[in-house]
């Protein structure tokens, strides 16, 4: 049987995956019955599922994301150019 | 750039939430783009190749950081952590607070994904370090360690903490309480 300790490791590690079939049973069995473990597993899913819509705001439709200030993009844009006629020489 | 750099440069500042280091993260990214352009083989959107540099580039940044701020981590007792929250036989002595408020119903309003963005500054480093690296870029334990040249069981503590520090800000910012 895991202590709360080793079930809340392996769940923030998130390696329960590779556990044998036989602990990963008894990991299951802990989360549902200890109050800390359901809580802290409910926790760490939270978090996880948070991100994950997170980073597919972030990819589709962030609004009122920080931007370049237009200095830093001419900048920018002067190096890059630069650079493209350097690699387009060689 | 046009169409790109400010993209970057959101993605940048959500993970190093330092404005200079971000723009140089997104000149770095360009320019390791440039020299790499042979290899795109168009299989996938630019945007999310350009990306994928930046992660690399963003990791370095991390890890620079660390190497500069290297007390920080070394100063705290793992042992002496883990003992808030479990017994010497590892039984938990402490429970994870409940949400004020049910996050999941938050998630069709963007709002509630920019008071998330605001929040994720609210947790101290090293912890903001190891939830960016482990949680936002989805990186292996092993490697995070490995970044952060720490032990997986503190990079637990710090994750734990992270989580933690996120949720107090998110129900504080959210909520419009102060929660403590």
């Amino acid at each position: 049987m895991f202590t709360c300790k080793q079930v809340s490791h392996s769940l923030s590690k998130e390696d329960y995956a590779k556990l044998s079939p036989a602990k990963r049973f008894f990991l299951q069995l802990h989360v549902k019955l200890c109050i800390f473990c359901g809580k802290f597993n409910r926790q760490v899913m939270d978090g996880q599922d948070m991100c994950r819509h997170f980073k597919q705001y972030e990819a589709t439709n962030c609004q009122c994301a920080p931007e370049l200030q237009e200095g830093q993009k001419d900048e920018l844009k002067a190096l890059l150019a630069a650079q493209s006629a350097k690699s387009s020489k060689n | 750039m046009d169409r790109y750099g400010n993209y970057l440069y959101a993605y940048a500042m959500s993970r190093l939430r330092n404005a200079d280091v971000a723009a140089d993260c997104v000149q770095d990214t360009f320019l390791a783009g440039i020299k790499a352009l042979e290899r795109f083989d168009g299989s996938r959107d630019i945007k999310f190749w350009l990306r994928g540099i930046m992660r690399n580039k963003i990791v370095d940044q991390i890890r620079k950081s660390i190497k500069e701020n290297k007390v920080d981590i070394d100063n705290e007792d793992e042992t002496l952590l883990e003992s808030f929250w479990f017994k010497y036989s590892g039984i938990a002595t402490t429970n994870p607070d409940p949400w004020q408020f049910n996050p999941r119903k938050a998630y069709d309003n963007t709002e509630f994904w920019d008071v998330f963005n605001v929040c994720i500054d609210k947790v101290k480093q090293p912890a903001r370090q190891a939830f960016v690296l482990r949680m936002l870029e989805d990186m292996e334990t092993e490697e995070v360690c490995k970044v952060m040249d720490i032990t997986p069981n503190y990079l637990w503590v710090l994750l734990h903490r992270a989580r933690q520090q996120l949720k107090v800000a998110l129900e504080e910012k959210w909520t419009g309480k102060d929660v403590k």
